[in-house]
């Protein structure tokens, strides 16, 4: 008994030191280890238009035509087309394909790829994850020129087809029988890495060697873990095992950025978390209970108490700052502050009274809603909690559920709540794609019917134009000054109410590696989940000398 | 003979109640995978991208319950277990038979070791009562095995790895490891194996023990006890096939149940040590709407609890006399 523990031990320990040593990297190669929780483990499955996998070969092994750097307001970079060009009204997108880019086994990249890309998406639209073929007519080739017709003039729809799909090889891909069950374990792309080993429990990607940017990239190895609960990826961030992480970190000067010099990190925000108000609710259809709450939230508490700090405060306009500041309307955003004593003189106004702390309408019902949450997300109960608080000050009874995330989410796709605290709407190069996301009623539908988007079922015939407006034009006074028409909607009838500004989650080291995202110098989004720009930040780094 | 075929009919009954119900409950969960795949990337992919989805994974292909169930039936006599929606589109016996050594190798060595050794510990201080083993062991365990598992584990991380470093926090093995039957990689698994086995065996062997223990004290109270030390035999000739053979049988269909388990993983374990298994692949299929995944693995479950009780009534029929019927 006694001999066999002993035993144990002595394996353990000698083990263990084995171990130790590993972690130093061997000399001359230079390596990468993410750390990012997606709570699964790898199918090592690389389909770059199966949404559960694309991140992983999106940006590393795949490529995009233009790349639209999201913390630049959609700045742009020439990457597979050299250059491009909107024409008829901007309804014709014209892209001029680079010449000299090779697939990764070899055979050679052209605008036939393109073409053939866009087709399968067309053919297959179980891959069409971007909805390209709901505003495309046709998309055709001219020697190195691909040109893309509109139904109707799609200018934002540039950030969708340029940089949201990955262009695959003709050559491979065309003798795939259904590319939608298709694994694509061995992907071969245009990309700087090409994936050299898999398990279920880590993913190696390997440097491709005739990559077209010629000289990168600098880092030879990038080990991807796969992580299935938040601790254990926090924990090789601090122990400096994992030097790029995109976590969520509980504390995090005290448990990571204390622990070395060397560790840093960034949080740009990029699109808001909000409480979601069902418009079809016969009470809160009423403006001013809407107004009321907008007044009664304390969105800084809620930043500072709920979510560490890290996410700021929203302002009612929907515009995220400071990332896209430069187009929010400074006096719009101040008109709606947090102000509980002007929220119960707008429910005064508007004839509800008190009774027992509580008002209610003309017709005797109580201000009383449930707000529905993700039991999951710590955070967002937190966070919920605090704005039942403050909105219970101003006499509006809220309950907040917290549900399983699918329960949640079947509720809020079909509109089956009356308050939801929510961050489902996905960012975009600029604020224009959220809003939309908010706002725009044709990607809505009635209650009981799964919405795409505009999940409170919010309708103005005037705003649905607005949208219509700004994808007929490339001009960015024009589409600033729609914006600015669009944060007015916001402010005036308040269809969800901004609380934090949700981040991107970004925990870099600069110990043996340079070339981060920096805030000085965003050009990419940094969290590692980010596609393709995880594969620019890959470009950038380098091996300190 | 005619306890043996009672017994396999009963195993029958029993199976197909179970593969219904397999059938039945994830059904009554609301929403759909396609939206449970939407929850699980929650802003990181375009909303456009549901409809994507649905028709990928055919949510919309309205079935009908009764059609689908003799559709499910058949597949499982043939072994189709049909394609996983969280690992799409890998097939779920691909994606199990992946996980299953790892959860074989640590639940099972574990379970089969703490019973083992709480039997032996409960045999040792029931036999010698009021020794110096029975005065230290039961308690010290009984109290371990009280502990909530998450925290024993989250501690042991705590003191183990992060302040004495002495073993890894978390994983199979280390992602610079490449996988495959060599020495760098077996003893690297070991090494990430030892704190959650040692958390396991802890937690577990209480109950061992404690049944064990009670059980001999019963029985050495028994007359032919007695009869045998009438006789002159050894002790530990009494110990072992008078007192512990006798004892030890209420434990044997515990222990064939808790074998039949491992197969469901141990969910915790896997969660807190990141440990590639069966049981934390089971939670996922669960959260992501999974059918086919559910289904294989509930089904899995079932058999081998079913076949390890089976097992167990034949043991115990062969063990002890009186179960078995007269006639």
């Amino acid at each position: 008994m006694k001999r066999l523990l002993v035993l144990l031990l002595a394996v353990g320990l000698t083990a263990a030191a084995c171990g130790g040593n590993k972690s130093g990297g061997s000399a001359g190669s230079s390596a990468v280890t993410i750390s990012n929780e997606q709570g699964t483990t790898w199918t090592c499955g690389f389909n770059p238009f199966n949404a559960s996998v694309s991140f992983l070969s999106f940006g590393t092994e795949y490529e995009e035509l233009t790349y639209v750097d999201g913390l630049k307001s959609g700045k742009t970079t020439p990457w597979l087309a050299s250059s491009y060009a909107w024409g008829n009204g901007n309804k014709t997108l014209t892209f001029t394909i680079r010449k000299g880019v090779k697939w990764s086994d070899g055979k050679p990249f052209s605008a036939a790829d393109v073409v053939y890309t866009f087709q399968l998406l067309k053919k297959y639209p179980a891959l069409d994850l971007n909805a390209n073929w709901s505003v495309l007519k046709s998309v055709t080739q001219n020697g190195d020129k691909v040109t893309f017709q509109f139904k109707t003039p799609a200018v934002p729809y540039f950030y969708y087809i340029a940089d949201q799909t990955p262009i695959v090889a003709k050559h491979i891909w065309s003798s795939i029988k259904n590319p939608t069950t298709y694994k694509d374990d061995h992907p071969t792309g245009t990309g700087p890495y090409t994936m050299s080993s898999c398990s279920p429990q880590v993913i190696k990607y390997k440097k491709n060697p005739s990559y077209w940017q010629s000289g990168k990239p600098a880092i030879d190895t990038v080990y991807y873990p796969a992580f299935t609960s938040n601790d254990p990826a926090n924990q090789q961030l601090a122990s400096g095992k994992a030097q790029w992480g995109s976590q969520f970190i509980p504390n995090i000067n005290k448990f990571y950025a204390s622990k070395s010099p060397d560790n840093h990190y960034w949080f740009p925000p990029v699109v808001n978390v909000a409480v979601y108000i069902n418009q079809k609710d016969p009470v809160l259809s009423n403006l001013a209970v809407r107004k009321a709450m907008a007044y009664g939230i304390d969105r800084s508490k809620v930043s500072q108490v709920g979510e560490y700090g890290y996410e700021p405060a929203s302002n009612q306009t929907g515009i995220v700052t400071p990332t896209f500041s430069d187009w929010l309307d400074h006096g719009l955003a101040k008109q709606v502050g947090y102000n509980p004593a002007k929220a119960e003189q707008i429910l005064q106004q508007a004839g509800f009274k008190k009774s027992n702390g509580i008002y209610q309408t003309p017709d005797g019902k109580p201000l009383s809603f449930t707000m529905i949450n993700i039991g999951g997300y710590s955070d967002w109960v937190a966070s919920a909690q605090i704005v039942a608080e403050n909105l219970k000050a101003i006499g509006i009874k809220v309950t907040a559920e917290n549900l399983s995330s699918q329960t949640y989410d079947n509720d809020v796709y079909n509109g089956l709540y009356q308050l939801a605290y929510d961050g489902n709407q996905t960012a975009g190069p600029t604020p224009y794609y959220e809003l939309r996301s908010l706002l725009y009623s044709k990607g809505s539908a009635p209650i009981g019917k799964t919405a795409g988007s505009d999940w409170e079922r919010y309708s103005n015939p005037a705003t649905d134009k607005l949208i219509e407006d700004y994808a007929a034009t490339a001009d960015k006074a024009q589409q600033h000054s729609i914006v600015t028409k669009l944060e007015q909607a916001m402010v005036d009838e308040i269809p969800v109410i901004p609380v934090t500004e949700g981040v991107d989650w970004y925990q870099y080291n600069t110990g043996s590696l340079s070339g981060w995202v920096t805030q000085g110098d965003p050009f990419a989004r940094p969290a590692a989940y980010v596609n393709p720009d995880w594969g620019v930040m890959l470009l950038h780094l380098k091996p300190k000398a | 003979m005619r306890f043996v075929l009672r017994r396999l009919g009963f195993f029958v009954v029993t199976l197909w109640a179970a593969v219904t119900l397999n059938f039945l409950i994830p059904r009554l969960m609301p929403g759909n995978a396609a939206i449970a795949m939407m929850a699980r990337y929650k802003g990181h992919v375009n909303p456009q991208a549901l409809h994507a989805i649905q028709i990928a994974f055919g949510v919309n292909n309205h079935q009908s319950l009764v059609s689908a169930y003799f559709a499910y039936l058949g597949n499982i006599a043939r072994g189709h277990f049909g394609i996983s929606l969280t690992f799409f589109p890998d097939t779920v016996a691909h994606q199990v038979l992946q996980a299953l050594p790892w959860t074989l190798a640590l639940v099972g060595v574990t379970t089969v070791m703490a019973f083992v050794l709480g039997t032996l510990i409960g045999l040792v201080s029931g036999w010698r009562r009021g020794s110096v083993v029975d005065g230290a062991l039961p308690p010290l365990f009984v109290i371990t095995s009280a502990f909530p598992y998450f925290w024993l584990a989250l501690l042991s991380i705590w003191l183990f790895s992060i302040k004495l470093g002495w073993f890894p926090e978390s994983g199979g093995y280390e992602v610079t490891t490449t996988v495959g039957w060599n020495w760098t990689f077996i003893t690297d698994a070991v090494n990430h194996s030892i704190l959650p086995a040692l958390t396991i065996i802890v937690t577990a062997i209480g109950g061992w023990i404690l049944t064990m223990r009670n059980n001999m004290i019963t029985v050495l109270t028994e007359d032919y006890v007695r009869m045998a030390r009438a006789k002159g035999l050894k002790p530990w000739r009494i110990m072992w096939t008078y007192a512990g053979r006798n004892a030890i049988l209420p434990n044997l269909v515990g222990f064939a149940m808790s074998l039949g388990f491992v197969v469901g993983g141990a969910i915790l374990v896997e969660f807190v040590f990141n440990y590639p298994g069966v049981g934390w692949m089971f939670l996922q299929s669960v959260e992501n709407q999974d059918y086919a995944l559910m289904q294989a693995l509930f089904l899995m479950i079932t058999v081998t609890v079913l076949l390890a009780i089976l097992a167990a009534d034949v043991a115990t029929a062969i063990l002890d006399p009186r179960t078995r019927e007269r006639g």
